[in-house]
């Protein structure tokens, strides 16, 4: 005899006979045939499944329920279900057994059959215990759309119609046109209607008037905004890495090619290719491999002593679970440690899935860099232009040196008789820019700055001068230096210095980089910086600072900062301590030989840089130099250069002409640097081997497996026969006509978008642990209509949304609520909050405040002091929050910067997600946290005030038509008189409080960086923003009706 | 959702709907999860957090929870878990034996040498149970001893902050799941009307030590309804945000405000009879009376000078853990369920003696107050205190060694957390790790028996706790099976 899991138990039966007791209503199931799938498939998966299911390393007893060859193997002494002769069948007795020892499920698993599901389990053996392959893991069938007496606008009322009548259930009329435009404007733009708009659709009493502002919302570019922010939960966006620092990452024109694609409607199959393996196609287009950012939006980690083949295992995880859950709709998470015990997935399944993305390029650790490679710099072809016309003026600016450098006479002092004597020099490595040779950068926050005057007169020589003001400690450094520069004899190293006498720093510095940034001379508070050993070469004091408000030369001998002649400088720093401090003309004075200085004669200089890339000489020439000097060879173009950028005994010809070129270059360089890239998708040149993981442990590596899909779907079409199977057979096989489930997913979670919820309500959870579709025929005739139409998203939006049961009004009376609380059968319409971002879009596009600027990158809106930095970690660069000016504090949700250890509270406390993991469906809570935030944030008070001014110019003369006016712009209708006395007493009562408190006033209509309008009255205005805030806090506001 | 709890639900809506006029009891909407957020009143019970129908599942020996969290990985070996032999062992190298070979943090990994650093500070027996303590730095705490469990076996998978953190407060080394505060408010609700059911301090902590990031997601309500999150109150600024009105509105004016707004509400819940609607209305009436009980809270004026005096000096500045001890006393006795303080600063990869003074000094004598505070005013019996961090630190050092300073790498074998309080065995100390604090020798404890053992003492049966999630039952305690561990039970 077999056994059923035993385990010792305590009896549960008082319970269960509770619910003898109050036994469940009637059922529409027992009065039809039992359908497997619908009556006895959630019962068993969720009741039994876990022991006696698809999972091999859990099953007990070695019985499995989950298929009929299972459940009637007759080679058991007993078997557990005999078709249609529930004595023979081992279940039964077992289900219905008093003994605590041996019933089922165990007491233990604390999972009961209630009388209802025992019963359905008696019939449906009786009947012959027919299984079924789960519902949606057979193809859709096209469906015959039947009739109803219910009113039709397309085949979705049929449908729906039909299940209302076997409820016996009344569908409520169409919804007022006022309510209506409200409902579909937000449901395809995310914005309410403009009072025009409104008023347009009122007076048009046309069959096609519905129509026509339907296709208006699906031609506006806030229709791809709206559609997007669906999708970026499901593909979890985000502006930062997620984990550990949580740094700044740049990939946010994945999520403009998301809003870019629904715009264009690009159809969902190719929506799906670009995403899973746009980089596979052939030639991709630069949206293409945008796309694939899709699967480098999941959270990734820099933490020193992280694991980097952990975490490139948990990315792949992560990819995989997330494909799975997006296209598929089912919950692959499970089988990552084990075979899944409710779906046919097996462990080995997952892993197999999984190799698709497991040859991933990006490494493990993120760097906590902005760009984690593979990036991809966007063609940006504006700036593109722009960088042509700099190349032509650049050109043009380098044909005056050349003919010039043509006219000055050089004779190189080595050639020269009698042979030359030392000499003093100046060495200039400073005069109107750092040397071409190394690197500039500059103290945080403040990039090196440059200006032809200062306050008091002029640059001390040259074009420029080197300006920097700071509070505290702050530098421009020059480093890097791929040739040093060399000490002469003798040498002292100066610089001049201007002090600003209005702002005089603390102290002022100059550094020198040998080996290492050791050697520095402070003017001024010896104590204010605090770099190097004290009273050692790495600090010496040079006394108080220099006079202020002229240029004053500093000098010193290399030895005071433990340098020596001879010695090759990499690197200096001009740094200051507080105050505005301009530097001009650093260098070394000191003794040279003309014949053997580089800066003076071409062949020593030739010499010099011979068999090095020095920056900064053109392309045509770097061969040349770097062969160093050789005989027989024509160098006067190599001389010529010489003589314009290096030589000190003629350069000086040049610092126009070469100060136009460097301010020409650094334009384009600046252009350059402003084109933004992107995260993508790519894999490494050959594939990193998978392995089964066991119990889902990154370093318990088992079996060897290759990329393959799920064997009880259809079978994988590769290109290549031949060929391992690559992501992009895997995207194409997802959208193959014969696979069950991505359309189904897909028409599913559009339907939820715009009534709510799904058709089936577990929208992430299609397999059997998953709800059952409450109209299983419209579901597959949707989705075959999605397939059939080619996967058109405007067209599936345009049927949904011309349904008569999206239409219809939502009122709700005592008895439909006993029948259908959750409108799962659509006898009225859709009423919901609005998300998080609709209601910040609809206070600024109602007070006119809205930029209507789409795309670039996240944007810093109002955002409460201490939101960041509490979590933030001390090196993150998202660490504090620093808000935005101007436009940028209005621009649509969308585009708000997602850091993901801190969401904005504005997303976070409506529901929004923290997109650490893919989301396909919100919560949509109701709580006092969101009252406080819409009475008092200022972004909405703001929104009030400005309203406010909007209704005080626009709203008409007297109180009443401006309360009209507000009830027009916020709900689209005019208010009943009723409403307009509320209205009217609250204005009153608040007119007479801020006319006597005029202080009071001015505070309220003074939030937010907009001006106020000086106009109008401080306490007409204040009392009207508190009704436009009034306005904007309520329920028919906030509620998508 | 749990089927017994959709059974239920099926209970309630029945006798919901027998109720004659369109009385939408909050109960019975926020258990058949229709209204989604809601968070009204239960017209019977008088609760704006009600607990789950069927909760607690035994009479709970705590009524409410303050946790906390020391963030960084506090070192055992230099505050609880004393190890006079190894003072022989100074600069010499952890045995291979002891060492066993298993995964080292990759911050150490390349070390060629592993030195033992033996605690320079002095520990003392105290209290009539003898536990021994750092006398040098935990002074107060020391106090407590005989109020107290200390845990020395408690032990973790994850080496590294993040998953380590994710791992201890949610169950869970992967983002995305539900916190310890988020399951219990979800599962028992709140006494408290005008004041979130679960409520987190992020105190200041010392501007030198290694500040490791904390993420929202440590008291995030993760795949549970967001009306469970933590509610952050903020050290500076406002402590609920957006909790005051604007500059220029009175609390007459935001009253006439409301009445408005109400009465226009109520029109559309005539109109429509949405049950949120009604929802709506009492929310933001709940808002305006948090208006007065959040300040009331946060006033601590009230407070005697012999209790301010017992928590130290930082009491009065808000921000500082002193205070927001403090406050954890106020929100419990307020009948709320949740209350966390997570304090940074406690990684110490160097100079550790230093710093660990330095985090001991902020927070010492606040947490022995607060045990004592929770006695003195009979609280103690229902309140559970836990202490403790995501995990330990090594035996060996890293970078400098000498007798008087040292650093130390993450532990995640084992490593220290008391618990005190609700149901909690007094004076005793769990577990006995080897002679080097490298690994557990008796009574391992892992972090979900931690936690089954937390929501046992709260009334709970973990294993029967569960919420549908990506088509698991996700429980807190993972899918393994964690046990209760009785024996820190009173």
């Amino acid at each position: 005899m077999f056994q059923f899991s035993r385990i010792p138990a305590l009896a549960l039966w008082a319970i269960i006979g509770i619910q003898i007791s109050c036994c469940l209503s009637a059922t529409a199931a027992e009065t039809k045939p039992i359908d497997f799938n619908r009556d006895i498939r959630p019962i068993l998966s969720d009741k039994c499944f876990a022991c006696h299911g698809f999972d091999k390393g859990h099953r007990q007893a070695d019985l499995r329920l989950d298929v009929a060859e299972g459940a009637f193997d007759n080679s058991r002494s007993t078997i557990a279900i005999t078709p249609g002769d529930i004595s023979k069948s081992e279940v039964w007795s077992r289900i219905t057994t008093t003994d605590p020892d041996s019933v089922m499920p165990p007491p233990d698993s604390h999972k009961e059959l209630t009388v209802a599901e025992r019963e359905l389990i008696k019939r449906w053996i009786e009947e012959g215990a027919p299984y079924a392959k789960h519902w949606s893991f057979e193809p859709p069938q096209a469906v015959a759309v039947p009739n109803t007496s219910h009113p039709v606008h397309n085949e979705i009322d049929a449908f729906l119609g039909q299940k209302l009548e076997e409820r016996n259930l009344k569908s409520a009329p169409a919804a007022a046109k006022e309510v209506l435009i409200r409902r579909l404007s937000f449901a395809l733009t995310g914005l309410p209607p403009s009072t025009a708009d409104v008023k347009a659709f009122l007076e048009d009493n046309s069959d096609q008037a519905y129509s026509k502002l339907v296709e208006k919302y699906l031609d506006s570019p806030q229709f791809g905004e709206e559609m997007a922010r669906h999708w970026l939960d499901v593909a979890r966006y985000a502006d930062t890495h997620g984990m550990h620092l949580d740094n700044e990452r740049q990939t946010w024109a994945y999520r403009d090619w998301v809003i870019r694609a629904f715009n264009q409607n690009l159809p969902f199959d190719q929506f799906t290719i670009s995403q899973l393996a746009g980089d596979l196609l052939p030639e991709p287009t630069e949206d293409q491999l945008i796309a694939t950012g899709f699967n480098r939006c999941n959270v990734t980690t820099s933490e020193g002593g992280s694991i980097n083949d952990e975490l490139l295992y948990r990315y792949a995880v992560d990819r995989t679970s997330t494909t799975i859950s997006a296209w598929m709709g089912l919950t692959g998470g499970c089988a990552v440690c084990h075979d899944h015990k409710f779906d046919p997935i097996s462990q080995r399944e997952f892993y197999q899935m999984y190799a698709f993305f497991n040859s991933a390029a990006d490494p493990g650790f993120d760097g906590n860099a902005l760009l984690t490679q593979p990036v991809l710099k966007l063609n940006m072809p504006e700036i593109r232009t722009q960088q042509q016309a700099i190349d032509e003026k650049l050109a043009a600016v380098q044909t005056q040196i050349d003919e010039k450098a043509a006219t000055v006479a050089y004779q190189d002092p080595a050639a020269a008789e009698p042979k030359s004597e030392t000499m003093m020099v100046e060495n200039v490595w400073m005069e109107d820019d750092f040397p071409a040779t190394g690197r500039v950068f500059a103290s945080p926050g403040a990039a090196t700055q440059y200006v032809e005057s200062l306050e008091g007169g002029a640059v001390f020589s040259g074009k420029r001068a080197v300006k920097r003001t700071d509070a505290g400690l702050a530098q421009d450094v020059w480093d890097q230096a791929k040739e040093p520069l060399v000490l002469p004899q003798g040498a002292s190293l100066f610089a001049y210095v201007w002090l600003d006498p209005a702002n005089p720093p603390k102290a002022i510095m100059l550094q020198y980089h040998r080996s290492g940034w050791q050697h520095r001379a402070v003017w001024g508070d010896y104590e204010a910086i605090q770099w190097g050993a004290a009273n050692t070469t790495e600090r010496v004091g040079m006394g108080p600072l220099p006079e202020v408000g002229k240029w004053v030369r500093l000098e010193f001998p290399v030895e005071k900062v433990g340098l020596n002649p001879g010695d090759g400088l990499t690197g200096f720093a001009l740094t200051q301590f507080g105050g505005t401090v301009y530097w001009d003309k650093v260098g070394v004075a000191g003794a040279v030989n003309p014949a053997t200085d580089p800066q003076r004669s071409f062949q020593a200089w030739w010499q010099q840089i011979a068999g090095k890339d020095v920056a900064g000489i053109p392309d045509s020439l770097k061969e040349l130099a770097k062969g160093g000097p050789k005989p027989d060879v024509d160098t006067a173009l190599l001389q010529r250069y010489y003589v314009q950028a290096i030589c000190e005994s003629t350069k000086a010809n040049f610092t126009d002409l070469r100060a136009q070129a460097e301010t020409l270059k650094q334009e384009r360089q600046r252009l350059e640097d402003s084109i933004p890239s992107t995260f993508v998708f790519r894999d490494m040149p050959s594939p990193r081997e998978s392995f089964v993981m066991i119990r889902g442990a990154y370093d318990k590596k088992g079996d060897p497996v290759q990329p393959e899909v799920f064997a009880f779907l259809p079978p994988l079409q590769k290109a290549d026969p031949n060929a391992r199977a690559t992501r992009l057979d895997l995207a194409k096989w997802l959208v193959a006509p014969n696979h069950p489930l991505t359309a189904r997913v897909t028409v599913n979670r559009f339907w939820q978008q715009f009534f709510g919820v799904g058709l089936v309500k577990s929208s992430y959870d299609f397999g059997s642990q998953g709800e059952l579709p409450s109209h299983p025929e419209l579901l597959d005739w949707l989705a075959v209509r999605f397939q059939t139409s080619g996967w058109d998203v405007k067209q599936l939006v345009r049927l949904i949304v011309h349904s008569a049961a999206f239409q219809r009004d939502s009122h709700v009376d005592q008895e439909l609520l006993a029948n259908d609380f959750e409108n799962r059968f659509y006898a009225r319409g859709p009423r919901f909050r609005l998300d998080a971002e609709q209601i910040r879009d609809n206070a600024l596009k109602v007070s006119g405040l809205l930029i209507d600027k789409m795309g670039g990158k996240g944007v810093k809106p109002y955002q409460p002091a201490n939101i960041w930095e509490p979590v933030g970690f001390a090196g993150s660069n998202t660490r504090f929050y620093s808000q935005d000016k101007g436009e940028s504090l209005y621009r649509r949700s969308i585009y708000t910067f997602l850091k993901r250890t801190a969401p904005p509270p504005f997303m976070s406390n409506f529901d929004g997600p923290n997109r650490e993991q893919f989301c396909t469906r919100r919560e949509r809570s109701n709580t006092p946290l969101q009252a406080l935030q819409l009475m008092n944030d200022v972004q909405h008070v703001e929104a009030a005030r400005v309203f406010a001014q909007r209704i005080l110019k626009d709203g008409g003369a007297d109180d009443s038509s401006k309360i009209r006016f507000a009830f027009q712009e916020v709900l689209s209708r005019q208010p009943a008189e009723d409403e307009l006395q509320i209205v009217q007493s609250q204005l009153n009562a608040h007119r007479q409080r801020y006319q006597g408190d005029k202080d009071a006033a001015t505070k309220l209509v003074a939030h937010g960086e907009s001006s106020r309008d000086e106009s109008l009255d401080v306490a007409e205005l204040a009392a009207f923003t508190l009704v436009s805030s009034m306005m904007l806090n309520l329920d028919e506001t906030l509620t998508r009706n | 959702m749990d089927p017994r709890f959709e059974y239920q639900v099926n209970q309630t809506r029945r006798h919901f709907f027998g109720d004659s006029g369109l009385k939408l009891g909050g109960l019975a909407l926020a258990a058949m999860g229709l209204s989604n957020g809601s968070a009204m009143a239960d017209t019977s019970s008088g609760m704006v957090h009600p607990p789950l129908p069927g909760l607690p599942h035994f009479k709970p020996s705590a009524k409410a929870i303050i946790y906390l969290h020391m963030n960084g990985g506090p070192s055992q070996l230099d505050l609880w878990d004393h190890k006079p032999g190894l003072k022989d062992y100074f600069d010499k190298d952890l045995p291979a034996s002891v060492q066993g070979g298993q995964r080292l943090s990759t911050m150490t990994s390349g070390q060629t040498r592993f030195p033992c650093a033996p605690s320079k500070f002095k520990f003392e027996r105290k209290g009539e149970c003898g536990t021994w303590v750092n006398t040098d730095i935990l002074p107060h705490t020391a106090k407590i001893v005989d109020d107290i469990t200390l845990i020395k076996s408690i032990n973790t998978n994850a080496i590294n902050h993040d998953p380590a953190c994710t791992f201890v407060m949610t169950g869970s080394e992967v983002p995305g799941k539900a916190s310890l505060g988020s399951w219990l408010a979800y599962g028992l609700g709140s006494e408290n009307n005008d004041l979130p059911a679960f409520v987190v301090f992020t105190p200041q902590f010392p501007n030198d030590s290694n500040g490791q990031a904390l993420y929202n997601r440590m008291w995030g309500s993760g795949f549970l309804p967001t009306r469970y999150n933590g509610v952050a109150l903020r050290g500076s600024g406002d402590p609920v945000l957006y909790l005051p009105d604007p500059d220029g509105v009175a609390r007459g004016d935001r009253r006439q405000m409301l009445d408005a707004l109400q009465a226009l509400n109520q029109k559309t819940l005539q109109r429509f009879g949405d049950p949120e609607t009604q929802t709506r209305i009492s929310q933001y009436e709940m808002a305006f009376r948090m208006q007065s009980s959040v300040p009331d809270l946060t006033r601590i004026e009230d407070e005697s000078a012999a209790t301010l005096e017992l928590y130290g000096p930082d009491v009065t500045k808000p921000g500082t853990f002193a205070h927001s001890a403090l406050l954890a006393r106020r929100l419990v006795e307020r009948g709320v369920r949740v209350v966390q303080l997570f304090h940074r600063g406690w990684d110490q990869h160097g100079s550790l003696p230093y710093q660990i003074s330095n985090q001991c000094r902020q927070t010492d004598q606040a947490s022995a107050a607060l045990v004592m505070d929770l006695k003195q005013r009979g609280l103690l019996d229902e309140t559970l205190v836990v202490w403790g961090g995501e995990f330990g630190r090594t035996v060996y050092s890293q970078g400098t060694l000498t007798k008087d300073d040292y650093g130390r790498d993450h532990h995640p074998r084992n490593f220290c957390m008391w618990l005190a309080g609700g149901g909690i065995r007094r004076g005793y100390v769990h577990g006995e790790t080897d002679d080097f604090s490298y690994n557990i020798v008796k009574d391992p404890v892992s972090i979900n028996d931690l936690n089954a053992t937390l929501l046992h003492c709260m009334g709970i049966d973990h294993s029967r706790f569960s919420y549908k999630f990506q088509g698991l039952d996700a429980r807190l305690t993972g899918v393994e099976s964690p046990s209760v561990v009785k024996a820190l039970l009173a």
